[in-house]
């Protein structure tokens, strides 16, 4: 039930009993008005009577007045008959009014009129002027006859009265009974509707009780809901596996979920409405200096996430929890909006990949191996054919006097031996590692790769074209670097097929100053390997560089060119991979940036 | 009792290893051919009367494995030796030659083994 519905009952509640009341009104007036008519009827009847006796007054003063004149013969007596002369005549017509009126018959009164103008003029006249004359009127018959006329003139009149009386009776008896009517009508309205009225109300009422009733429960189920799905939410965010911070647009502390209060080392309840960066202290895991807290970027939106890699290169942020011990991690940001798209706060997720890190380090040991076990049938070979030459030639100078084959064995033997030691300190070069960054001379760091990868190479028919800048140098990891340049070489003779070449091209690369001040100062360089195999589908090539991805099936352990871009990244260098399989010009080039440095060569 | 000499044909991409090999068995009385790679050995197999091979593995574009399999098809009594740097060898590899040994056993091996596969004496 809307407001609307709720005022069009109020409405109904209050107009009913209103309209009610009105219909009672108008059939009280309605019944007054039919007891007015009844009085009125009386009063008429009243009038009527009234008029009547006044009539036989008048007529019996004629009468006294005609007997006194009659017997004294003195005109004095004769005045009340004058007197009555004049309002008998309008009473008369009066009378007959209100009898017509009345719906009564007029004519009574006409013979009312008619006895007593005979009475008149057959005794009343000629006896006023016998009278007169002094004639003797003491006629016992005349006399009698008048009487006998003048009781039926009073009779007359009695009998109208009598009509009269018993209109106005029968007039008051209606209006009795329209007074009993009115009051039995008023009695029967008023129940009728009072209760109409009240079942009316109650039944409105109703109504709103059970809407109310249900909006009511409407709100509650809506609170459960709520609370559910809080309670929901919060399991949820307590339960998942990663940290979660939240805090509102000022950068305060609003939540931490269980794996937050572990990895910060601050309970919810100590941390909370604590600023960002002191429960979430962040260093850079290289400089060690701090990191900007996430709320420092407000207002500005959309965040971005923190640049970081898959955690091969020490490049993550570093939590500093509150025992002070340093967790690297990872994580994101993002901002949340109140209703109107405001900022309202912002959500920090990040995990723990400690446990990340020693797995990754386990695989760049496990590809360490298998870069070392693809080499070593080029091992094998390049030590037991210079050995078995040496050994013959031993066998030969054993048994052989000539002092000038002795000189030429000797000198074949030394030879097959330099190949050996050769091999052997490019290999060793391979594991030798030192613990800080040396400068490294580019060319001889390739040559004794390309001399571990010669055999390969030969067998595989392929021929090699290189091009190497003089003195290029970068400062590095002897070793990892020459992890790098095998796993691409031999990426790019395994892609190659017999009778391609392979070309190796190293170049200085000279950073252009907008405003030179003495000379440009070679900033790097940069290692191309170019092939002319099938090239790599342009779908693969984003997946090159994940771990586990390779197109070697189970020859490949999918980890050469995750470790070789961790390496290089590490180095402060780049590397990038552009491909062609067009079938008239296909092949792969890979460049390799590494940075100058600052070693010094030894 | 002097015998004819034995026919051997050596086929290595080792230079120095092919030279010193050919070296030491025509002083152990063998008249010795050499090839540097498996075509060319192949073309010697066929218009020489070659009494046994001594074949490396180990060779670009085609290996001791792909030429022996040649040689079965062409004259499968003509007896194989094969040598290889590498430790282990396939059996789909060794199905095809009568020995195969290591390089870098020694010239006393190499020539006692080659003498028994000729003389029909297997070791």
């Amino acid at each position: 039930m809307n407001l609307s519905q709720l005022n069009r009952i109020l409405l109904q509640t209050l107009l009913i009993p209103v309209v009610a009341l009105l219909f009672v009104a108008g059939v009280l007036a309605l019944q007054i008005r039919k007891a007015e008519v009844t009085v009125a009827h009386m009063q008429a009847a009243s009038d009527n009577i009234s008029t009547a006796t006044r009539i036989g007054q008048l007529i019996v003063n004629e009468e006294n007045a005609i007997r006194g004149f009659q017997l004294t013969g003195d005109n004095v007596f004769l005045q009340p008959y004058s007197a009555a002369q004049k309002p008998l005549g309008g009473d008369l017509a009066r009378l007959r009014k209100g009898l017509a009126l009345q719906d009564g018959d007029p004519r009574m009164v006409d013979d009312l009129v008619l006895a007593h103008d005979t009475w008149h003029i057959a005794f009343a006249e000629p006896i006023i002027q016998a009278t007169h004359n002094g004639t003797d009127t003491r006629d016992t018959g005349l006399n009698l006859r008048a009487k006998a006329q003048m009781d039926h003139v009073i009779e007359l009149i009695a009998r109208i009265i009598y009509a009269q009386q018993a209109q106005r009776a029968e007039a008051a008896r209606i209006w009795r009974r329209q007074v009993n009517q009115t009051l039995e009508i008023l009695v029967a309205l008023a129940l009728l509707i009072g209760l109409a009225v009240g079942i009316n109300a109650r039944n409105r009422l109703h109504q709103v009780s059970d809407a109310f009733q249900k909006s009511l429960e409407a709100v509650r189920n809506n609170a459960q809901l709520i609370y559910e799905s809080e309670q929901r939410l919060r399991t949820m965010l307590t339960s998942i596996g990663e940290g979660i911070i939240v805090c509102d647009r000022s950068g305060k502390v609003e939540l931490l979920n269980t794996v937050a209060e572990q990895l910060t080392g601050w309970t919810l309840a100590t941390a909370i409405n604590e600023p960002i960066d002191k429960i979430f202290h962040l260093v850079n895991e290289r400089t060690r200096e701090p990191l900007e807290a996430p709320t420092a970027s407000f207002p500005q939106l959309p965040l971005t996430p923190r640049a970081q890699d898959g955690g091969l290169i020490a490049n993550n942020p570093i939590l500093i929890s509150r025992d002070g011990s340093s967790i690297p991690i990872e994580e994101s940001e993002a901002p949340f909006t109140d209703r109107e798209g405001k900022l309202a706060g912002i959500v920090i997720v990040f995990r723990d990949i400690s446990e990340q890190r020693r797995a990754q380090t386990a695989l760049l040991a496990t590809e360490k191996l298998a870069v070392a076990g693809r080499l070593a049938a080029t091992l094998a070979h390049e030590i037991h054919n210079p050995l078995d030459a040496v050994s013959n030639l031993l066998y030969l100078l054993q048994n052989n006097p000539s002092p000038e084959e002795n000189a030429q064995f000797l000198d074949l033997a030394s030879k097959e031996l330099d190949r050996v030691s050769q091999i052997s300190r490019a290999m060793l070069g391979m594991y030798r590692e030192s613990k800080e960054p040396v400068a490294v001379n580019v060319q001889e760091m390739l040559e004794s790769i390309l001399l571990l990868l010669d055999v390969q190479m030969r067998y595989a028919q392929l021929s090699l074209h290189t091009d190497f800048a003089p003195g290029a140098t970068v400062t590095g990891y002897p070793a990892e670097l020459r992890q790098v340049f095998i796993n691409l070489l031999t990426n790019a003779a395994e892609s190659s097929k017999p009778g391609n070449t392979i070309e190796v091209r190293t170049e200085i690369f000279v950073e252009r100053r907008r405003f030179p001040r003495k000379e440009s100062r070679s900033t790097g360089v940069i290692i191309t390997i170019t092939d002319t195999g099938a090239g790599i589908p342009v779908d693969t090539l984003p997946r090159l560089f994940q771990p586990f991805f390779t197109t070697k099936g189970e020859q490949g352990t999918g980890l050469g060119l995750w470790v070789s871009q961790g390496i290089v990244q590490k180095h402060g260098g780049t590397i990038t991979l552009t491909s062609e399989t067009d079938p008239d010009n296909h092949g792969t080039t890979v460049a390799v940036f590494l940075p100058r440095g600052s070693a010094v060569p030894a | 009792m002097p015998l004819p000499r034995r026919l051997v044909l050596c086929i290595d991409d080792e230079v120095v290893g092919l030279q010193v090999r050919k070296i030491i068995l025509e002083r152990a009385g063998y008249a010795v051919l050499t090839a540097p790679d498996g075509p060319s050995g192949l073309e010697i197999f066929a218009e020489h009367p070659v009494d046994a091979v001594v074949l490396d593995y180990a060779m670009p574009g085609m290996d001791g494995g792909q030429v022996a399999a040649a040689m079965r098809t062409k004259k499968p009594e003509v007896p194989i030796l094969l040598l290889s740097a590498y430790v282990s060898l396939t059996p789909d590899i060794t199905r095809n030659v009568d020995l195969y040994m290591t390089k870098g056993e020694g010239a006393p091996i190499l020539l006692q083994k080659l003498n028994g596969l000729l003389t029909g004496e297997s070791n």
